[in-house]
């Protein structure tokens, strides 16, 4: 046995020993009597985060208390709860809900569905690993549904299956090739980040490995922040350039466009519009990130709940709203986060940092720093990012999306609502929970 | 003149005190004796393996690995506890609890502590994980641009965002005589190139030789520094930073020193004072330090110019929360039709990088900076830390050098955190974010409109 070899099967050994005994350790602890006393915090309580990962095992709603359906932040989706049909009115459990949302709503390019009511958020390779992305990748596959590049180049394994991948053109332009943009269904031009509106993309230099630098013609370990905002886009009319560039590339593709949530999120939305968007993607401020500044992430920009009725009710007023898919991201947890942003006025939702929950997050927010996530998720170390295999990851999303799906249509069915579709902008099916009551014993289960 | 751009000099200042560590690992030897002696078996006697330890951050990394954790390497990402409920339990330090007080958080504490010790931008990774919006500066967003930018150059190259700023009455317009020149009196202001003043000392550290940190490091930044007059009795020379602050009885001693300022501050409104004190010295900017809510009228028609409210340090003010009440004084200067000709300075209740450019927002030219000083130079306070008088605070035994280290180090994140907003706003100077309400948004109107026509909405 070479050296190499050896080193390889000690590699293997210890990754085998450490993957065990985590995987044990996701499926143990929602089943304890009490969280870990250090894990969680307002947005992802410990109980919301042992949910998911009880979710992401079983692919099925948990049973009992409702700690998976929201969080403790006090305000947002976590101040809203729903106004159910009484009993009798409810459909029954046989009653088939239609799930399936248009990603495309102009009267040309190709048509694309998608069976659930959202996909994967854009989360670069650099900032998570080649196995997570692929993870993401075969779950986006069996569902049907998208998964996205993220700003940080394609690596060759996603080529197999680039009809479920986005692929994103951000600022830096980092992997931004004839093939990568001839491979997306979907092209998304990422103008800013919910999580640092107004910045570009942080990666920190010790994660810039060899590889990363490569996929980004960058050099390695040295640290990249991306441009802010697109050097070539002044105006609706220069981001219409870009559209007509990607189209001549891939004309079939369609066009989203990724925004923050500004003062005037309203107006961006029309101009996305008018620039030649099919799906119009808001990421609210709260949203997820492998780094950002602390001041960005809790200061700039409205959080999603605000953005989407503005954003809704502009786009109705100015005749357009059935035309554009409203997707919106940035601190969306749960199925009841989705079915409320739908409510508010969205056709559907892209989540991220739940799907890395769904594979071991304990959102500790140490993404940035050293070889990165511990459960080498958000890594590019050689051996930390061994810790997922990409098969056991796709399996753990695809069962929170199994989850998602089936909490999902139950909520529906509870409306009295036979589709998705119905439930857009329906703010009348909310509720809004008062202050002096805890929001964690007022939510309806 | 010679263009020469700000530079703040960051350094890295450790901890000079200790700091309690964020969590404690307790691990069960029992335990981690029977896994090692079932590991061995298992692995058959691959050491590597075996030793291999769920911790990149080296909390097992001693000789005896687990039986003797390193606590204080602990980052609380849990990979140790996920794998071994029944042997390891990561526990919140409580310790960490006896940081700061009910309004100086002990998160708050700690990113302070980052701050002044390094000079950098928090930068962390995952989303916000905090509450809602909320009540005071939590419940202000500021605004973005998705496609304008101060400049095209980048904020970590060559684009410039000027946080410069005048301290005193500026002319709303100007007038010249026959020949060209400029007619009248030339006016006094003091031009600083950051918005964030060093605000008085707390009642219990004056005399206490902190004045001379706070004045080396002001002077450094070419910034001011607040200090009470009781505290300069014996000083023989005036460093360009010091601002005195005397009350009226005092100003007859203030006139007798052998220096000059640049600025003085008077402590509440004395008409007579402050008549006494330009006639005296003309050329010195003289500011009136009063508490929110307390009114103007007397000495804008007197004449004042440099205003300087104070809060509590918990930010309360007579009328409620220190942010409303900048915007109360900001819109009566307004309404006055001398907003332009007027700086107004605010202290009290930011202890955040990010409450500086929310009160600037909200009306202020400047701040003055208080009890975030005395964080970053590790003061521990005992018990509650309202007010300047009543304030008790456990200052570590410090070399001068150091402090001002620590004090450049948080101006010069705080600084960089600015620029973050202003550039995110596509603002190119700190001067036109003052007043800028439309670039922020408020909780209370964004819920209303959002949330506005649900059922059981509530207006707060």
């Amino acid at each position: 046995m070479s050296m190499s070899d050896r080193d390889d099967h000690q590699m293997r050994a210890v990754t085998d020993k450490h993957t065990h005994a985590l995987r044990s350790g996701f499926a143990r602890w929602p089943r304890r009597e009490a969280p870990p006393p250090a894990m969680g915090d307002l947005r992802w309580p410990a109980d919301l985060i042992l949910a998911t990962w009880d979710q992401a095992g079983t692919g099925a709603p948990p049973d009992g208390p409702d700690a998976h359906t929201h969080g403790l932040s006090e305000g947002g989706f976590d101040r809203l709860g729903f106004k159910w049909l009484p009993d009798g009115e409810q459909f029954g459990s046989a009653t088939e809900i239609d799930l399936t949302i248009p990603l495309n709503r102009r009267p040309y390019d190709p048509r694309i569905e998608i069976p659930v009511p959202w996909y994967g958020a854009g989360m670069s390779y650099g900032s998570v690993s080649e196995q997570v992305m692929l993870a993401r990748a075969k779950a986006a596959k069996e569902w049907g549904t998208f998964t996205s590049t993220g700003e940080g180049g394609y690596p060759d394994s996603l080529f197999e299956y680039k009809d479920h991948v986005i692929t994103q053109v951000a600022t830096g332009m980092f992997g931004v090739r004839e093939a990568t943009l001839k491979a997306g269904r979907i092209i998304e031009f990422k103008y800013a980040q919910g999580a640092k509106p107004g910045l570009g993309g942080h990666l920190l230099g010790d994660k810039a490995t060899v590889s990363v630098a490569k996929m980004r013609q960058s050099v390695p370990w040295v640290s990249l922040f991306s441009p802010f905002p697109f050097h070539s886009v002044y105006s609706v009319e220069d981001h219409r350039k870009h559209v007509d560039w990607v189209k001549t590339i891939n004309p079939k593709a369609l066009i989203s466009i990724k925004v923050s949530t500004p003062t005037d999120v309203d107006m961006v939305a029309v101009g996305s519009y008018y620039a030649g968007a099919h799906i119009l993607h808001i990421d609210g401020s709260y949203g997820g990130t492998g780094a950002a500044p602390e001041i960005a992430k809790k200061n700039i920009a409205m959080p999603i709940e605000y953005a989407i009725p503005k954003v809704h009710r502009y786009l109705l007023s100015e005749g357009i709203r059935d035309e554009i898919t409203v997707m919106a991201s940035g601190g969306i947890r749960t199925a009841h986060d989705i079915a409320k942003a739908i409510a508010l006025g969205a056709d559907g939702v892209i989540l991220g940092t739940s799907e890395l929950v769904a594979m071991g997050c304990t959102r500790c927010s140490n993404c940035e720093r050293g070889r990165g996530c511990p459960f080498g998720l958000t890594t590019t170390d050689p051996e930390l990012s061994l810790l997922i295999d990409p098969v056991w990851g796709a399996e753990r999303v695809s069962n929170l999306y199994s989850a998602f799906a089936q909490e999902l249509s139950t909520i529906l069915r509870r409306l009295g609502l036979p589709k998705v579709g119905d439930l857009r902008g329906r703010t009348d099916l909310l509720t809004y929970l008062p202050h002096d009551v805890g929001v964690n014993h007022v939510h309806q289960g | 003149m010679t263009y020469k751009r700000y530079h703040i000099p960051v350094a890295p200042a450790p901890n000079s005190a200790p700091h309690p560590r964020r969590f404690n690992v307790n691990v069960s030897k029992i335990g981690l004796a029977s896994l090692l002696v079932r590991e061995i078996f298992h692995y058959r006697g691959d050491m590597s393996t075996v030793l291999s330890r769920p911790c990149m951050y080296g909390v097992f990394s001693g000789p005896v690995g687990g039986f003797a954790p390193r606590p204080d390497n602990c980052v609380g990402c849990l990979r140790c506890t996920v794998q071994y409920p029944d042997m390891v339990r990561v526990e919140p330090n409580s310790d960490r609890l006896e940081l700061g007080d009910s309004y100086f958080t002990p998160d708050n504490v700690d990113t302070v502590l980052y701050e002044a010790a390094t000079g950098r931008v928090p930068v962390k990774g995952a989303g916000y994980r905090g509450r809602y919006g909320g009540p005071g500066w939590d419940g202000m967003w500021t605004d973005m641009s998705e496609i304008v930018r101060p400049t095209r150059d980048g904020i970590h190259g060559r684009e410039f965002i000027s946080t410069q700023i005048d301290i005193g009455e500026r002319p709303a317009w100007l007038s010249f005589d026959e020949e060209g020149g400029l007619d009248g009196d030339p006016w006094q202001v003091i031009r600083l190139p950051l918005p964030m003043l060093f605000d008085r000392l707390p009642d219990s550290l004056l005399s206490g030789g902190w004045e001379a940190a706070l004045l080396d490091a002001a002077g450094s930044l070419e910034t001011l520094a607040i200090v009470p007059w009781k505290a300069l009795r014996e000083m023989s020379s005036a460093p360009s930073a010091l601002v005195p602050l005397v009350a009226p009885a005092e100003i007859d001693h203030l006139l007798e020193a052998a220096w000059r300022p640049r600025m003085v501050e008077i402590e509440g409104w004395d008409a007579g004072a402050f008549a006494r004190l330009g006639a005296a010295w003309p050329e010195c900017v003289v500011a009136v330090r009063l508490p929110f809510g307390d009114p103007i009228d007397e000495p804008l028609a007197s004449g004042c110019r440099t205003l300087h409210f104070v809060a509590d340090y918990h930010g309360r003010t007579s009328s409620g929360f220190v942010l409303e009440s900048i915007r109360e004084v900001h819109d009566a200067l307004v309404a006055r039709g001398v907003r332009e000709q007027t700086t107004l300075i605010g202290s009290g209740g930011l202890t955040a990088a990010e409450h500086v450019p929310k009160a600037i927002i909200a009306g202020l030219d400047a701040v003055a900076l208080d009890t975030p000083l005395l964080i970053a130079l590790q003061g521990r306070f005992r018990g509650e830390c309202r007010t300047a008088e009543s304030c008790k605070v456990e200052m570590p035994n410090v070399d001068r050098a150091w402090a001002k280290q620590r004090l450049i180090n948080l101006m010069g994140s705080w600084r960089d955190q600015m620029l973050e907003i202003l550039g995110a706003m596509g603002i190119r100077e700190v001067r036109r974010l003052r007043g800028e309400v439309g670039r922020a948004m408020f909780q209370a109107d964004l819920e209303k409109e959002a949330f506005g026509e649900i059922e059981g909405y509530v207006h707060v």
